[in-house]
């Protein structure tokens, strides 16, 4: 279903299209409690989505995903962002809260993991769907067909009768419609997605991305989306940005990434998908687990978990550069001479 | 019509509780009457009534049937409204009670309004400035009137607003000359019908103080409830949502957080509204106005028992009537807690 771009040249992974939004050296602090301190949780990520593009974020619970994402709507009223994210020719880390406020939901809107903590349970569907518009000033009839339009256009039976509804009335696979329906309708250009079927079951994850995959398609939609599930990534993204500890470590063209992983931590997470011919007992993990923010190693974050470590990793933190059609940040593909003796490479 | 169906089921439900919490109360105020020391039928004349005519009330009263037919007629009489009487004003004492509680219920009403308008407005700053000078200065405010004794910050103020600084009146409800003519029974409101505008800010300028100090001590409460409620539901998820569409602050703080805050409030500011009687014959007594509190205050004074049984049953039918109101207001608020008394899906 989708197509490898041929590449013109080697000198950026997508500027094929037009970048809609160019994140430059970003970083996430957080406060640490009342101390004044605060821990950086993402640290330096650079990355571009184009305009009408699919970019999937994936690793390990606690890297930073969700922090990254809701920088660029700048969501999280407690972080401390730096860095540049640039939309449209504008960095929205410059601009004012009310400026910002009204790009939120226009420009970018966010669907969210769990569709029943993400609505209020007070208000009804159709206000709900219909609060992007109504804030912006659209009247409350309009704002209302408008709402009705999109829920029905996401197959929301009798969607109608069922705008005075309340979030309880609703099953979760409905809910996440609506949830979908609240971002959709400022008629968005980019969609940040944070796990929009974790929370849901199988049959019912598989229609919301094919609900997904089919109005972003419709739309002309760029989405951004996070997941831990690879399956969804190799069926619904372009292009994948492997994310650890903060960082990310991998980026590129999905075909590519799977067929060929450069980063050591993207092969393991790739080895660790299950496949239904597979043998439970020989089900592979990657040892250990991923660095607390506060007490990251030093040299290359992922050098206590790696199986191709050598001499340079606990010392040197690798930068994210080009390789062949991808970026990657590992010693191992930085293009410099090394005297190699990984420690043990049994996943080679 | 299926939800009409469902709401006077709802209301007949609770008015039905209702009524049997008042027959609680009058069972408990009948067993008091009868734990009382002394001699009833003496009680009811009064200290001064001659032989005869304690046994003229003992017969009236029906003092010399068995117990349990004396309850049956007191409940009989409560249902026709009548409390007893009065052996100090020697009228009964629902005309006593219809005299004086309009002025209370005026005072309460007010103090409820002063303390809802400071201490919601100040939640919702504090608790969205977490931290934040606001926040701290109000906490620390709210400990200090929290911690004070109510009498003291009645008689500081009366002293510091009325006496030295002289911008309210040290006490009364109106001034001379000011009075209007009686409908009601609560002065502002009487003004305000007789169009007697002189008259209605003159009642204001004396209420104002009195309903501070009954609205301070307990607008504390009502800010730390909602502190807490608000901080717990500024974390939650849906306000990240709303936010993220674009929501300005206060949108997201008047249509979606207060509303989802509002349950404990609306208990508490209901649970208040009896307890602020209770503390109206503080306030009157300090201020020297009529009311519910004075007239509470003589009859104890004066070993009036009906007459502060019959206060007590009257301000037990108004927090029954108050927490029947916010049990419907809470009903109005939230659909899930409508779904679950209605039994239908709260449409
Ligand atoms: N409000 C916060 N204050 C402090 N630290 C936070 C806060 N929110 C998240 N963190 C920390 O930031 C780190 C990254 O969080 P984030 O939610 O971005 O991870 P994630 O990659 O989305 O993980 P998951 O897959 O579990 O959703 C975690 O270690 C988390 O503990
Ligand atoms: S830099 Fe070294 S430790 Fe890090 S992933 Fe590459 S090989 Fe492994
Ligand atoms: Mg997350």
């Amino acid at each position: 279903m989708r197509t490898v771009h041929p590449m013109p040249d080697q000198s950026a992974v997508t500027p094929l299209r037009q970048p809609l939004v160019t994140v430059d050296k970003l970083t996430v602090d957080m406060p640490l409690g009342r101390s004044g301190s605060s821990v950086r949780i993402v640290d330096g990520v650079d990355f571009s989505i184009g305009v009408g593009e699919r970019v999937a974020l994936v690793g390990e619970s606690g890297s930073g995903k969700s922090l990254t994402a809701r920088a660029l709507m700048r969501l999280d009223r407690l972080a401390r962002l730096s860095g540049r994210v640039d939309f449209d020719g504008t960095d929205l880390l410059k601009l004012s809260d009310r400026d910002m406020g009204r790009l939120r939901g226009s420009s970018i809107a966010m669907v969210f993991q769990d569709p029943m903590s993400f609505l209020d349970p007070l208000m009804t569907i159709g206000d709900q769907v219909a609060e992007t518009l109504r804030i912006r000033g659209v009247g409350k009839a309009e704002a209302r067909k408008r709402a009705l339009a999109v829920l029905d256009e996401l197959g929301v039976d009798r969607a109608a009768e069922r705008l005075d509804a309340y979030p309880h009335e609703f099953s979760g696979g409905m809910r996440q419609r609506v949830v979908l329906a609240m971002a959709l309708v400022g008629e968005p250009r980019l969609l940040i997605a944070d796990e929009p079927t974790t929370a849901l079951d199988v049959r019912v994850q598989d229609q919301v991305l094919d609900l997904l995959d089919d109005v972003s398609a419709r739309r002309g939609l760029a989405v951004l989306f996070i997941t831990h599930d690879l399956g969804v990534v190799a069926g619904f993204a372009e292009r994948v940005m492997v994310m650890y500890s903060g960082r990310i470590v991998e980026d590129g063209e999905v075909a590519s990434v799977f067929a060929k992983p450069s980063h050591p931590y993207t092969q393991g997470l790739i080895k660790a998908v299950p496949r239904i011919d597979q043998d439970l007992n020989t089900l592979y993990a990657i040892p250990g687990a991923p660095p607390p923010p506060l007490a990251r190693p030093n040299g290359c974050p992922f050098h206590p978990r790696c199986d191709q470590r050598f001499e340079r990793c606990d010392k040197d933190l690798p930068a994210l550069l080009q390789v062949g059609l991808s970026r990657v940040a590992c010693h191992l593909h930085d293009g410099q001479q090394h005297d190699r003796h990984p420690h043990d490479r049994k996943g080679a | 019509m299926l939800a009409f169906r469902a709401y006077s089921w709802f209301l007949g439900r609770r008015l039905g509780l209702t009524l049997l919490t008042l027959w609680g109360l009058a069972s408990l105020v009948f067993l008091m009457i009868k734990l009382m020391p002394g001699d009833e039928a003496q009680m009811a004349a009064g200290a001064d009534a001659s032989a005869a005519q304690i046994e003229a009330v003992r017969e009236r009263l029906g003092l010399d049937a068995p117990v349990i037919m004396q309850y049956l007629s007191f409940l009989g009489r409560l249902l026709r409204g009548d409390l007893g009487t009065s052996i100090v004003t020697l009228q009964p004492v629902l005309a006593d009670l219809e005299k004086v509680l309009p002025s209370t219920l005026e005072l309460v009403f007010i103090a409820m309004l002063l303390n809802l308008a400071v201490a919601i407005p100040a939640g919702i700053v504090a608790a969205y400035r977490q931290g934040g000078v606001f926040d701290t200065t109000s906490r620390i405010t709210a400990v200090m009137l929290g911690g004070m004794p109510a009498f003291w910050l009645a008689l500081v103020l009366q002293y510091v607003l009325g006496s030295v600084w002289r911008v309210v009146p040290i006490s009364g409800q109106q001034g001379y000359g000011m009075n209007s003519p009686v409908v009601t029974g609560a002065p502002t409101l009487d003004a305000l019908i007789a169009g007697n505008f002189a008259g209605f800010f003159d009642t204001l300028h004396h209420i104002i103080l009195p309903a501070a100090v009954l609205a301070a001590l307990f607008a504390t409460q009502i800010f730390r409830t909602l502190r807490a409620a608000l901080l717990g539901v500024l974390r939650s998820d849906f306000i990240m949502a709303v936010r993220a569409k674009g929501a300005t602050a206060r949108h997201m703080l008047v249509r979606h957080a207060l509303p989802n805050s509002l349950n404990p409030v609306l208990t508490l500011s209901g649970a208040q509204a009896g307890a602020m009687i209770g503390s109206a014959v503080l306030v009157e007594t300090v201020f020297a106005r009529q009311g519910i509190g004075a007239y509470m205050f003589n009859a104890v004074a004066q070993k009036d028992a009906f007459a502060v049984l019959g206060s007590v049953m009257f301000i037990g039918t108004v927090v029954c009537l108050v927490n029947l109101i916010v049990d419907i207001l809470q009903l109005l608020v939230d659909p899930r807690i409508r779904a679950a008394q209605l039994g239908s899906q709260g449409q």
